[in-house]
């Protein structure tokens, strides 16, 4: 499964001044409320329908993950995190500047495959606007991007991102404390 | 309409072809002045019920080239009506989408793409290019670089 994933840790973590070490407590109830249940809303800024297909994947009972509280939503207002498949086209740039805008801080941007993370095989084509980060960059410079690149990111992949991305809202050492420490119980009941 | 019937259809309008060109048994090429690509279809869309396929529109440096793809569904043999467009400053060829209204968008994206303006198009109008593209700037012109 590692090796369809990249997940820019180090990034999402530069981005937690914001949020994170501001010991507000309505800072740290924006990040537990944030990582509690991720309810994503999917944005296509011009893509071939191949990652969507995969995100649609991931609703269906084989992978099911609404068990980790992922749950589309129709809203950005209503959303945690945006998941973003397609090459940022030069027509769906402003609206997912707008889409981004009106999604509840702080939210996750995740870059679902190969052209979201970096144009693919469109680079230099007459209609791309730019990777989604950049997009996105231009409206909110410290945005939490995670990529999962791949065409298509296989569902697990996608899983693995989301849970990496997760992780690296945190700082480290208590998240293994509070989550790796934990026994596994391979079959519970 | 089985194979031999339609080559001895196609035969009809070899006087409005400049050509006829068999790639395989159901590929078959019919290259034609812009002027007469109208008639051709239409005997081909009307008088044959051949299937209006897709259009494609080539930038070949000197030229444009318009195809028009049809299908034989029954022999499954694709006829292409292949025309050129040979003034690059304000090309112009007839519109097939009073005849066959199937044909409207893929003309409409040749317009956009290629700056073929197609005469008798009911509505010529921006498809596929962002609102925020300037006009005039065709992007799958070979002198366009992005």
């Amino acid at each position: 499964m590692d090796n369809g994933l990249l997940i820019i840790e180090e990034e999402a973590r530069t981005a937690l001044p914001i949020v994170n070490h501001q010991s507000s407590i309505i800072n740290r109830l924006r990040l537990w409320s944030l990582k509690k249940s991720i309810w994503v809303f999917h944005v296509n800024t011009g893509a071939c329908n191949n990652c969507d297909i995969e995100i649609v994947n991931l609703l269906t009972p084989k992978f099911d993950v609404e068990r980790f509280g992922i749950k589309l939503v129709g809203s950005p207002r209503h959303a945690d995190a945006l998941l973003v498949t397609g090459v940022g086209t030069r027509q769906a740039a402003k609206r997912l500047q707008e889409v981004y805008r009106q999604t509840a801080k702080p939210c996750v941007v995740f870059c679902m495959g190969a052209c979201a993370c970096g144009t693919g095989i469109f680079e230099g084509a007459y209609h791309v606007a730019g990777p989604v980060d950049n997009i996105i960059r231009q409206v909110d410079p410290n945005a939490i991007i995670a990529y999962v690149p791949g065409c298509p990111p296989k569902p697990q992949a996608m899983i693995m991102g989301v849970v990496k991305a997760l992780s690296a809202l945190q700082p480290k050492e208590k998240y293994a404390t509070e989550r790796i420490g934990q026994t596994v119980v391979a079959n519970p009941g | 309409m089985q194979q031999n019937e339609l080559d001895r259809q196609l035969s009809q309008i070899r006087d409005r072809l400049t050509g006829i060109d068999r790639k395989a048994g159901n590929r078959v090429f019919l290259t034609c002045e812009s002027e007469h690509v109208y008639e051709i279809c239409r005997f081909l869309f009307s008088e044959l019920g051949l299937r209006f396929v897709i259009s494609t529109g080539i930038d070949a440096t000197d030229y444009f080239e318009v195809l028009h793809h049809f299908s034989n569904d029954e022999s499954g043999c694709i006829v292409t009506v292949k025309t050129f467009v040979r003034n690059r400053e304000s090309p112009e060829l007839d519109s097939i989408t009073p005849l066959i209204p199937g044909a409207e968008w893929i003309e409409r994206e040749m317009h956009d793409l290629l700056g073929i303006t197609f005469r008798h198009h009911p509505n010529l109008q921006r498809l596929i290019l962002a609102d925020d593209w300037p006009e005039g700037v065709y992007p799958m012109r070979k002198e366009v670089q992005t």
